[in-house]
């Protein structure tokens, strides 16, 4: 409910009887330096227009309880349980009275009542008509429907949850100061990781402010750009002191940081709503300050290790390599280079050698051939018969069988063994005595030529 | 193989082969034809000596082959 604005505030209270002017102006536009409202037209105005606030149950911590027990009426100051607002709650004694167990300081109530504006000291309060103390069970039973409320908006979502950066630049610490906690986490960490840088903010982590400080802390170490991760730390402690951890206000304030948060609140059983929204969940401080650094000497050893690795891997390829290198080297092929080389060679002299083979073949059969054929011609021809003193007479290139074939004055060649001789014929010689036929003339063939004729 | 073996008409030798494959190729041939016989003394005497034109022209490409060999080994010794 915003207190009335105090320009256009309400309309002025019922228009006076009959018509004559209000003896004041009837809103406060009309209000001016000469014609003022009196205190009591303002109180008036606001009384009423504080009566119109509905009624409405509100929850908080008690601040403050009125000693005095005489009086009719009790003030109280009730707190906001996640911000720095207060209100001035006044009821009825017997409404404290008529609970079990009278309220204490500090304790969270819910009441009901409605806004009463008291004109004589101008003062606003909220006017109780029902006081009851928050019980743990209601507590707890309030809790859960936050924590659904929180899960349906989606604000634990598994697929929201930042993974924490493997060795953070500066982490920062939300926790009680000089706490266990404080000590474990810082002990834990350096411990891995010797180097650790931390940005430590010491808030109230119980009581009345405890939220506020916390968020204010968390937003500190949020804005701070080297902090990229953020421990929120408790030790152990009651349902009631972890309270704080499950305030809705905190838990939207841990959800809308950018940097990664860590809760590690209480003991493992310890569930507090914080740990639904923060990006990792650890169970104890000490489990905190092992999981935001890296484990130093761990990782020295895995580099190490795998530096080892590549090098062997390198050698045994370097290795690999040469063998099968000198595999290839080694092939005939490249060893003995001429060899392939010859054996064409070898080939080559191979198919020259047959063709020789052939043709001298081939010119000796010839030769033979030729020898042969010679021989026949000199087996059939006359010489050996010239030889042995016989002579070849022919005219022209008939051999002569016929002394007709000669007559006288015919050109003759007469072959001997060593030559031809040319003659030219006298005609028939007249046969000798002995065989009658001396008269040289044609009438009876000679002995000779009869005999010659005979034997063609 | 190639057709090259044709050329030899008895006219004298044909155009010498590019490749050692294809000298060694029609070498074979005329062997082979020289060993068929059923030649003129011509025909065969030309085709003889196309086989020893042809063997010549082998040796010269192995001949080559062989420096080239030799010369890379000994550049190989080198280095």
């Amino acid at each position: 409910m915003t207190p009335p604005a105090t320009a256009g505030g309400p309309a002025a209270s019922g228009t006076s009887a009959g018509g004559r002017p209000a003896p004041f102006p009837a809103t406060a536009a009309d209000t001016s330096r000469e014609n003022p409202w009196p205190v009591r037209a303002l109180a008036q105005r606001m009384a009423q227009y504080v009566d119109r606030a509905p009624a409405a149950w509100i929850e908080g911590q008690i601040a403050q309880l009125g000693r005095s027990s005489a009086a009719a009426t009790v003030f109280l100051t009730l707190r906001d349980a996640a911000a720095d607002i207060s209100l001035q709650v006044t009821c009825a004694r017997s409404t404290l009275a008529a609970l079990p167990v009278p309220p204490t300081e500090g304790a969270r109530v819910v009441v009901h009542g409605r806004f009463e504006f008291y004109a004589p000291r101008g003062s606003l309060s909220f006017r109780a008509d029902e006081l009851h103390p928050v019980g743990l069970g209601e507590l707890l039973a309030r809790l859960e429907r936050l924590r659904r409320l929180l899960a349906a908006e989606g604000l634990t979502a598994p697929e929201r949850k930042r993974r924490l950066p493997f060795l953070p630049h500066t982490v920062g610490l939300v926790t009680g100061k000089a706490s266990a906690a404080e000590s474990d986490v810082l002990a834990n960490a350096r411990a891995r990781w010797p180097a650790v840088r931390f940005r430590v903010e010491n808030p109230a982590v119980q009581g009345l402010s405890a939220v506020t400080q916390m968020i204010a802390a968390l937003q500190r170490l949020d804005a701070d750009p080297h902090v990229e991760v953020i421990v929120l730390a408790r030790g152990g402690g009651s349902t009631e002191d972890l309270l704080p951890f499950s305030d809705e206000a905190l838990c939207r304030a841990v959800s809308a940081c950018r940097t990664p948060v860590v809760s590690a609140i209480g003991h493992e059983p310890d569930h507090p709503i914080v740990d639904d929204v923060a990006d990792v969940r650890c169970s104890t401080p000490t489990d905190a300050g092992k999981r935001v650094v890296p484990d130093a000497r761990a990782e020295a050893a895995a580099v190490d290790g795998l530096r080892t690795r590549a090098r062997r891997a390198l050698a045994g390829w370097v290795d690999g390599e040469a063998a099968r290198l000198s595999r290839l080297t080694a092939a005939t092929v490249l060893a003995d280079p001429l060899a392939p080389v010859e054996r064409r060679a070898d080939e080559i002299g191979r198919w020259r050698d047959r063709g020789r083979a052939v043709i001298t073949a081939r010119i000796d059969r010839d030769d033979r051939d030729v020898a042969h054929r010679r021989a026949q011609l000199t087996a059939l021809g006359p010489a050996a018969t010239l030889a042995r003193g016989y002579a070849v007479v022919q005219v022209g290139h008939l051999v002569l069988r016929s002394v007709d074939e000669a007559p006288a004055g015919a050109q003759l060649r007469i072959r001997v063994a060593d030559g031809a001789l040319a003659a030219r014929s006298l005609g028939t010689e007249q046969p000798d005595p002995v065989d009658g036929t001396a008269d040289g003339g044609p009438a009876a063939p000679t002995r000779a030529a009869r005999r010659a004729r005979r034997t063609t | 193989m190639s057709n090259r073996a044709a050329a030899t008409d008895g006219s004298g030798t044909g155009p010498d082969p590019a490749t050692y494959e294809h000298a060694r190729d029609e070498l074979a041939q005329v062997v082979a034809r020289l060993e068929a016989g059923g030649l003129g003394l011509d025909e065969s005497l030309a085709l003889w000596e196309r086989g020893e034109h042809l063997a010549r022209i082998c040796t010269r490409f192995l001949d080559g082959a062989r420096q080239r060999v030799e010369a890379a080994l000994a550049r190989a010794d080198e280095d």
